[in-house]
């Protein structure tokens, strides 16, 4: 780069280049609100209600139909219901009425029409919530119902994924596709003809559902200049200011958000939270009193965001030992009724849809576009675990068809440093995917079990399988990527720790505060992290695609240096040594030449505050700036990727077709590992997570649009009884020059590589493949059964 | 919600305000089915308050008596889950929802659900239970297979409360079994399920009976044929085979939904037949 | 409940006795007892995460059983004895689960913790030393979506290894 490189940057690496030495850092640490949490005593957003008096409750009124135009909405017999404030339709919005996240395309109440079942046409205020849920019955709504897409194959089709004749959906954009992206580099049709052998397969990947424990919730309460404060579930605060502000024609500063602890988010509470944040504030605007807004569990299944269905199809080609020549892709996404993140989540899928591997020729294409399903946005691994179902499953059968092992192929053709990705991005250090596929190996005894279980015969079958993965950190060439962080160290050496990144469950942020503290040599348990509020944290970019260890970390880093510094020259005057010779170690500091002399933490802040020193620091970091072409996908998409491999052990009943998962395996490299609590914790979730997309999990609607799971019965998510027996987390730090102290993400990759994983185990136990999660019992049974290996 | 001040308070109510009121046990169905609209009742009939005069299970004169409010708690500290004949009890229970729900659960209340996922009404079914109920004007006796005559419909006025569940006591060389698998393993309906009671003699069928969560309607019910075919047989993989690929088919009809198609269940009524039964076999041989 | 012409009712007045304390409360006969425990007493950790029996997070200790709250009215827990997650050790000290939570790292987002550690304690209070099926099984009607099981399987076999050593309670320093 020509332009002098930024402070923070340089700050960055040099922690990098310099610190080997970690007191704190890859350590095993309780996380700082463990203990609150542990006594019940942490307060989620629906918690606060107890604490306002004089609140009002806000109920949805929900679409009749999946796909119908608004003819008229009579809200008279729903206003004259007793206990019933108010009851609110579009005609209320006083600024614009939009909560869309990337285009403005979704109105917070339906007006013209109604585009999936959870659209809400109005809002009805009441003194008590089941007077508002009863009187939404009385909310007339005369509908036109118009023909009902849920098939995305109904609106692009194959073999050059051009729309179709159809009804819109999205009249006034013209158009239901919202999104292309594609790869292309060198010249496939050359690719397949170098190629020895072609696999092609058709792959499908399903609504899933994020199923975090608490269900969104907003309480609003007006503030005296006309302005709101909205305590809510939301990942990104600032980003729920926005919506807020634009629907209530507010400005940005007359809204404050504040985010408690979240019950979970996994990308989830990113779009609703604009919603239900929305509502909450419309309500208590309207009505002068704190308003709460619950979403019960139906509700929040239908209403809220899920993980995008896929059908790809894929193309591979190789040389006979196993090189690969060519991909070729045509990938659809289906959005649901509402762009939501959708584009981005489709860009990501591109970007990686080729997996991590050296390629010559690709071209690789996919659309996203809306039906009349639920709106499908954010959900841990964005686009990612998608594609990699397909790639991974391709892989094998690729390996199947040269006779070679599903190891032995990818350690042919996988990125290693000094390699090109697809998109023609150096890769000149910290890959460490090689890795990644040797420790996994070396710990399941790969070679072994593989060459045993294929010599199975009987009901009970065991499979061994792997998938490798790669992940884009951080939000690439998605938008502005920064991050922030502010330290303020009190007069009494404990220390005030802000950021807008938002923890919502996975611990994200005791990685961050971890940083700071290794820096500043403080203990964790000095520090206080503050709740994330619009009006006291600065943005510090949403909380989403794994960014808060690589970007928030930082910035933490930076402001934490900075302080460092300048406590080392006031401690060094103070014990007369150099300011290199200082060590922290509160409650001392000391030198490190001469530890005899010593003082106390809280005196050298003293010290400080007394000759004028700040410390208080904000920490700033700006991701490099990310290039893509759009015509050809070539550039750096990422600034940097992590990797990984899983293996999956699994064992099939052949006679009913169940599958349960004995082992799950991942090495993952992240970099470096920062707190290794989280990252541990994050392995085992995000397979357990993956284990419920490989196999139960599944939101289904009717041919009308309707979902016909909305509850935690009958859409399934993985039991205790369910987990894994074990799950061995392992690591690779492979350092990444401008992570903090090298470290990269996991919040989103570890979940990218499991149904892959999980489904060639599968095949390799029972020896058929299946294309498309759930891999449900009825699946495998059946497939045994046409392919005739399997007689009751 | 009334609350009766005892059992007589509470059916002099029902027989004044029933079907306007109706009566809530463990109310772990009734509540989900008003939270989803589809039960409006004006009042409910609190039953709960006289759990203890409801719940037991007795051996009277050769028969197994269990009371309407017994819950599924209780029934796992009963003697039925310690006999090897009644282990079809246990069989429901590891299944039943999930611990949560096994101390409000009731299994009159799973009979008043009547529903093919009433797991104890499949049990129940093999072992030709009969219901006692009473109202003001006194009791009468029905068998289980008379009283649920469709989904949520039983053929009872809506004055008289389910009071206990009744069957004979089975012989020695006799024992239950009962089967349920989903995609998960807790927290489900089960994709099908499987009752059986099986009674054997020197390694001869001297009786069966084989109750499925549905076999033609959308209720449980006995699969009668096949337990004929059954009957009298010698006990070998090749007879169940036989019995469930020839005449099982022949009285069952499934349907698909969202969850799973007619033909995966009618074949996974086979396995869970033949697992069942196998099970069964291993206990009345002293096995688990 | 929607459709019971809210209004209309009512309220009936009972008297719960919550972690050894009783209440009187009124209450109306639709509320359900997760609703009076956290906005009318303000018992907090009582999590609604489906309110219908399938989750466990709102899971309490009624008369000796474990029950999810959400599917108890409140008028039907009229003079019985609750425990909740505030009630199970005193004040100042953590109850053994909580201390082996802790120990083996298990905290993520914490919302399915107090029916976890409910499930847990009801568990504990019959077996003081369960197997790894008995655990497995005494926690599957606790969904945890943040995927923590493994570590709640290691937690309650350390909390009973604390308990059979006498150890219930522990200082919450440290
Ligand atoms: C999450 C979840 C999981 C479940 N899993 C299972 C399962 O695995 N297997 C299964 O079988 N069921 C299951 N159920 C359904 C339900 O729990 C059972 O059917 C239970 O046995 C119902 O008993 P109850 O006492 O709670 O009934 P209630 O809800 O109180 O009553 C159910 C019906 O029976 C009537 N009734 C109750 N008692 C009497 C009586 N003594 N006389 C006359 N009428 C009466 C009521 O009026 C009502 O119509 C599940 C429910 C939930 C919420
Ligand atoms: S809230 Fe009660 S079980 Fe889910
Ligand atoms: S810790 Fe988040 S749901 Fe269990």
């Amino acid at each position: 780069m020509a332009s002098p490189q930024a402070e923070y940057v340089k700050i960055v690496e040099e922690m990098f280049e310099k610190k080997k030495e970690f007191w704190l850092i890859g350590q095993y640490i309780q996380r700082w609100d463990a203990l609150s949490k542990m006594l019940g005593k942490a307060k989620f957003t629906a918690d606060y209600a107890y604490l306002f008096k004089n609140l009002v409750y806000v109920y949805s009124v929900r679409a009749k139909y999946a796909h119908a135009r608004i003819k008229r909405i009579d809200v008279s017999e729903a206003e004259k219901v007793p206990g019933v404030l108010k009851v609110i339709t579009h005609k209320d919005i006083p600024g614009v009425n939009d909560v869309g996240y990337v285009l403005p395309d979704q109105p917070l109440l339906a007006y013209e029409k109604v585009r999936y079942i959870g659209d809400i046409v109005a809002l009805v205020v009441a003194e008590d919530p089941y007077v508002a849920e009863e009187a939404a019955e009385k909310v007339y709504v005369d509908y036109e119902p118009l023909p009902v897409i849920t098939n995305p194959l109904d609106i692009v089709s194959f073999g050059g994924l051009k729309e179709k004749e159809h009804p819109l959906i999205h009249e006034e954009r013209g158009s239901d596709v919202i999104a292309r992206f594609r790869i292309i580099k060198g010249d496939v049709k050359k690719g397949f003809r170098e190629a020895d052998v072609i696999v092609e397969g058709e792959y499908r990947t399903q609504f899933q559902e994020h199923a975090y424990m608490e269900p969104e919730a907003a309480l609003a309460v007006p503030e005296p200049d006309g302005g709101v404060t909205v305590i809510t579930s939301t990942q990104c605060p600032h980003e729920a200011r926005r919506a807020i502000s634009k629907v209530l024609g507010l400005p940005f500063a007359k809204v404050r958000v504040v985010v408690p602890p979240l019950g979970g988010g996994f990308g989830g509470k990113e779009d609703v939270a604009n919603e239900i944040g929305t509502k909450a504030a419309l309500a208590a605007l309207l009505t002068g009193r704190p308003a709460l807004v619950v979403h019960k569990r139906e509700e929040s299944i239908i209403g809220h965001s899920k993980r995008h269905p896929m059908i790809a199809r894929y193309k591979h080609g190789a040389k006979r030992d196993g090189t690969l020549t060519a991909v070729e892709a045509e990938i659809i996404l289906d959005t649901g009724a509402y762009a939501s993140l959708g584009p981005f989540v489709l860009w990501r899928a591109i970007v990686h849809s080729a997996g991590p591997y050296k390629i010559p020729h690709v071209h690789t294409e996919g659309v996203a576009v809306y039906t009349n399903n639920v709106y499908a946005g954010a959900f841990r691994g964005f686009g990612n675990p998608q594609v990699t179902f397909a790639i991974e499953q391709q892989m094998d059968k690729l390996a199947e068809e040269l006779g070679m092992d599903p190891v032995e192929l990818r350690l042919k053709n996988i990125l290693r440093n000094g390699d090109r990705t697809v998109h023609g991005q150096l890769l000149d250090h910290g890959v460490g995917l090689e890795e990644t596929i040797r420790k996994a190996v070396e710990a399941t005894d790969w070679y072994r079990k593989r060459a045993e279980y294929a010599k199975q015969t009987g009901t009970i079958r065991k499979g061994i399988g792997l998938a490798l993965l790669w992940h884009g950190n951080s939000i690439g060439a998605e938008g502005a990527d920064y991050s922030s962080v502010t330290l303020i160290i009190n007069r009494d050496g404990s220390i005030t720790f802000r950021t807008g990144l938002t923890d919502f469950g996975q611990g994200a942020i005791q990685g961050l505060v971890m940083i700071a503290a290794e820096i500043l040599g403080v203990p964790p348990d000095y520090f206080r992290v503050e709740q994330p509020d619009t009006s006291a944290t600065p943005d510090a970019g949403p909380t989403v695609a794994s960014r808060s260890t690589a970007m928030g970390g930082n910035a933490a880093l930076v402001a934490a240096y900075k302080l460092r510094q300048r406590l080392n020259q006031v401690a060094a005057d103070m014990l007369k040594c150099s300011p290199e010779d200082i060590e922290i170690r509160a409650p001392d500091v000391y030198c490190k030449s001469d530890p005899s002399r010593k003082i106390r933490w809280v005196d050298l802040v003293e010290e400080c505050f007394w000759r004028g020193v700040p410390l208080q620091e904000f920490g700033y970091y700006r991701a490099p700036k990310a290039v893509w072409e759009d015509e050809t996908g070539q550039g750096e998409p990422y600034f940097t990727y992590t990797f990984g491999t899983i293996v999956a052990e699994v064992t099939v009943d052949m006679e009913t077709g169940k599958v349960t998962v004995d082992r799950i395996t991942t090495v993952y490299d992240i970099g470096k590992v920062i707190n290794r609590v989280g990252a541990e914790l994050h392995a085992e979730g995000g397979a357990i997570q993956g284990m419920g997309y490989a196999l139960m999990e599944e939101l289904v609607h009717d041919e009308n649009g309707r979902v016909l799971n909305p509850n935690l019965y009958a859409y399934y998510i993985p039991t205790i009884m369910d987990a894994p027996k074990e799950i061995v987390a392992l690591w690779v730090e492979a350092g990444y020059r401008r992570g903090p102290f090298g470290a990269k993400g996991l919040g989103e990759p570890s979940i990218n590589g499991i149904a892959p994983a999980i489904a060639n185990a599968i095949a390799h136990a029972i020896g058929a493949r299946i294309t498309s999660i759930p891999i449900t019992p009825e699946k495998v049974y059946l497939t045994l059964k046409r392919l005739g290996k399997i007689k009751l | 919600m009334y609350i009766p001040k005892n059992l007589d308070d509470a059916l002099e109510y029902l027989d004044k305000n029933a079907p306007d009121a109706i009566p809530i046990a463990g109310g772990t169905d009734v509540l989900i089915q008003i939270r989803e609209g589809k039960l409006k009742p004006k009042v409910l009939v609190d039953l709960s308050g006289f759990r203890n005069q409801l719940s037991y299970v007795k051996r009277i004169d050769g028969k197994i008596v269990i009371g309407a409010l017994t819950s599924v708690a209780e029934l796992d500290e009963s003697f039925l889950v310690k006999d090897k004949r009644y282990l079809g009890f246990a069989d429901v229970s590891a299944k039943f929802a999930s611990p949560v729900l096994k101390a409000l659960a009731t299994i009159g209340g799973n009979i008043g659900v009547a529903v093919s996922a009433s797991d104890y009404v499949t049990l129940l079914h093999v072992l030709n239970a009969q219901v006692k109920l009473v109202s003001v004007k006194g009791e009468r006796i029905v068998p289980l297979e008379k009283l649920i005559v469709e989904k949520r419909t039983l053929a009872k006025e809506p004055n008289e409360i389910i009071y206990e569940i009744i069957f004979n006591e089975t012989p020695e060389n006799s024992s239950t079994a009962f089967m349920k698998f989903d995609r998960r393993e807790m927290i489900i309906t089960g994709y099908v399920t499987c009752a059986v009671y099986l009674q054997l003699k020197d390694n001869i069928i001297e009786d069966v009976r084989i109750a499925f969560d549905r076999v033609s309607g959308r209720i449980p019910g006995r699969a009668k044929k096949t337990e004929e075919f059954l009957r009298g047989k010698e006990f070998s993989l090749d007879v169940i085979r036989q019995a469930y690929n020839e005449v099982l088919p022949t009285e069952m009809k499934r349907k698909s939904d969202f969850r799973a198609s007619a033909e995966y269940r009618l074949d996974m009524s086979k396995v869970m037949m033949k697992r069942a039964l196998l099970k069964a076999k291993s206990r009345i041989e002293g096995g688990a | 409940m929607a459709q019971t012409q809210a209004q209309e009712y009512p309220e009936i007045t009972i008297t719960l006795n919550v972690n050894g304390k009783d209440y009187t409360v009124n209450v109306k006969p639709y509320e359900r007892l997760i609703d009076v425990l956290r906005y009318k007493l303000g018992f907090l950790s009582v999590k609604e995460g489906c309110g219908r029996g399938e989750c466990g997070s709102c899971a309490v200790i009624m008369d000796g059983k474990l029950v999810p709250s959400c599917l108890v009215l409140a008028v039907q827990a009229r003079g019985k004895k609750i425990i909740t997650l505030e009630g199970i050790a005193p004040p100042g000290k953590l109850h053994a689960i909580q201390k082996a939570l802790l120990d083996t790292y298990a905290m993520q987002c914490g919302f399915c913790f107090p029916g976890v550690i409910m499930a847990a304690y009801y568990l504990l209070s019959k077996n003081r030393n369960p197997s790894e099926d008995e655990i497995r099984y005494a926690l599957s009607g606790n969904l945890c979506r943040c995927g923590s099981y493994l570590r709640f399987i290691k937690a309650v076999k350390l909390a009973a290894e604390y308990i059979r050593k006498g150890q219930i309670y522990f200082d919450l320093k440290k």
